[in-house]
C-alpha cells in the first residue's frame, strides 16, 4: 500500500470518526461542555492579576506557577526530593561504615593466616633482637 | 481559546477513551487537560494551541496510567481487608442513556445508518486495539491534522518514527477491515 492509498484510507476512517463524534451521547457532550466552561472560567479568573495555583492541580504538568508570577515557595521538609537526598546520604554513610568494618576484619584474618602459615614461632615476630638480626643479614 | 476548546473537546474525549477504555476516566482526563491549557497557556497564540493541548492530553493520559498502576498495587494489597465493590457506589446518570440526535441520524436511510454504525464500531474497536504509539500517531496526524513535525513534537519522537507509526497504524486498520470484508 503506498502513501497515497494510506492517506485516502486514513481520510475515510477519520471521516467516520467525525460522524461517530457527532453522535456522542448527550450526557457525555454535556459533561464535556461543563469541563470546558470550568476551564474558561478558571482562565477568566486568572485575568490581569493571576491567582496562585496550587501545585496539586498541575500534577504531572511539570511546572509550577503561572505566567508573570513567581513560582510558589516550596516547603523544604515536605519536598520528597529532600528526603530522598537525605536517605541517599544516610545510606551511603552506612554502607561505607559497613564496608570499613568488613575490610578491617578481612585484614585481621589475613594477618592471622600468615602467622599461622609461617614456620617461625609467634615470639620471633615480637622479638626486637630477631628483627635486628633479620635487617643485618638482609644487608 | 473558547473556540479551540469547543472544537477539540469531543475528539480529545475519543483520544482519551481509545487509550484508557473508560468513559469517566476519559472525561476526567479531558477536563484536566483543558484546565492545564487554560491555566498555563492562555496567552499563547491560537496556532500553537493544538500542539500544546495534545501534548498536555498525552501527558495526562500517561499520568492516568501511572496512577492506575499505583492504585491497583495498593488495592491488591488492601483487598484482603474486604469492603464493598465499586459497582455498589456507582451513580446512575440518566443523561448517559440518551443518544444525541444529529442531522446525520435524521436524514439517513436506516439500513445505511445501521451499516455505517457497525463500521464505525469496528473502526473504534480496531483503534483501541492498536499499540498506543501507533494510535497516537494516527489520530494526531490524520484526525487532528497536525503535520509530521508537530506530531513528532507532541509524541516526543523523531519524524521518521511518526511516519513509521502512521504507516503501521493504517496497515493494521486496513487489515482489520479487510478481515471483516469491509471496503471503505
Amino acid at each position: 500500500m503506498n502513501t497515497q492509498n494510506d492517506q485516502e484510507l486514513a481520510k475515510k476512517i477519520t471521516a467516520l470518526l467525525d460522524i461517530s463524534n457527532s453522535e456522542l451521547r448527550q450526557g457525555t457532550a454535556y459533561k464535556l461542555q461543563l469541563a470546558r466552561q470550568a476551564a474558561l472560567e478558571k482562565m477568566a479568573r486568572r485575568g490581569p492579576s493571576p491567582i496562585s495555583v496550587s501545585s496539586g492541580v498541575l500534577a504531572g504538568a511539570g511546572g509550577t506557577g503561572t505566567f508573570g508570577t513567581p513560582a510558589p515557595k516550596r516547603r523544604l521538609l515536605t519536598d520528597f526530593r529532600v528526603w530522598l537526598a537525605i536517605l541517599v546520604v544516610a545510606g551511603g554513610a552506612y554502607s561505607y561504615d559497613y564496608w570499613r568494618v568488613l575490610e578491617r576484619a578481612r585484614e585481621i584474618a589475613e594477618i592471622d593466616a600468615q602467622l599461622l602459615g609461617s614456620d617461625l614461632p609467634f615470639d620471633a615476630f615480637l622479638d626486637n633482637g630477631f628483627e635486628n638480626w633479620l635487617k643485618r643479614t638482609g644487608q | 481559546m473558547a473556540a479551540f476548546l469547543a472544537d477539540v473537546e469531543r475528539r480529545a474525549f475519543k483520544h482519551a477513551k481509545f487509550a484508557v477504555r473508560d468513559e469517566d476516566a476519559a472525561l476526567d482526563i479531558v477536563q484536566d487537560s483543558m484546565m492545564k491549557l487554560a491555566e498555563k497557556y492562555a496567552d499563547k497564540p491560537a496556532a500553537e494551541l493544538p500542539m500544546l493541548f495534545h501534548r498536555i492530553l498525552q501527558n495526562t493520559i500517561h499520568d492516568h496510567f501511572r496512577r492506575t498502576k499505583v492504585r491497583s498495587t495498593w488495592t491488591t494489597l488492601l483487598s484482603a481487608f474486604g469492603g464493598k465493590g465499586k459497582e455498589d457506589d456507582d451513580e446512575y446518570d440518566p443523561l448517559d442513556t440518551i443518544a444525541a440526535e444529529s442531522s446525520w441520524n435524521a436524514t439517513k436511510d436506516p439500513a445505511v445508518q445501521l451499516q455505517q454504525s457497525q463500521v464505525m464500531k469496528l473502526i473504534e474497536n480496531a483503534l483501541e486495539k492498536l499499540p498506543a504509539r501507533q494510535r497516537e500517531a494516527f489520530l494526531l496526524r490524520y484526525w487532528e491534522e497536525l503535520d509530521v513535525a508537530e506530531t513528532a513534537a507532541v509524541m516526543g519522537c523523531s519524524e521518521g518514527s511518526v511516519k513509521t507509526h502512521c504507516s503501521r497504524a493504517v496497515h493494521a486498520l486496513s487489515e482489520s477491515l479487510r478481515v471483516k470484508g469491509i471496503t471503505l
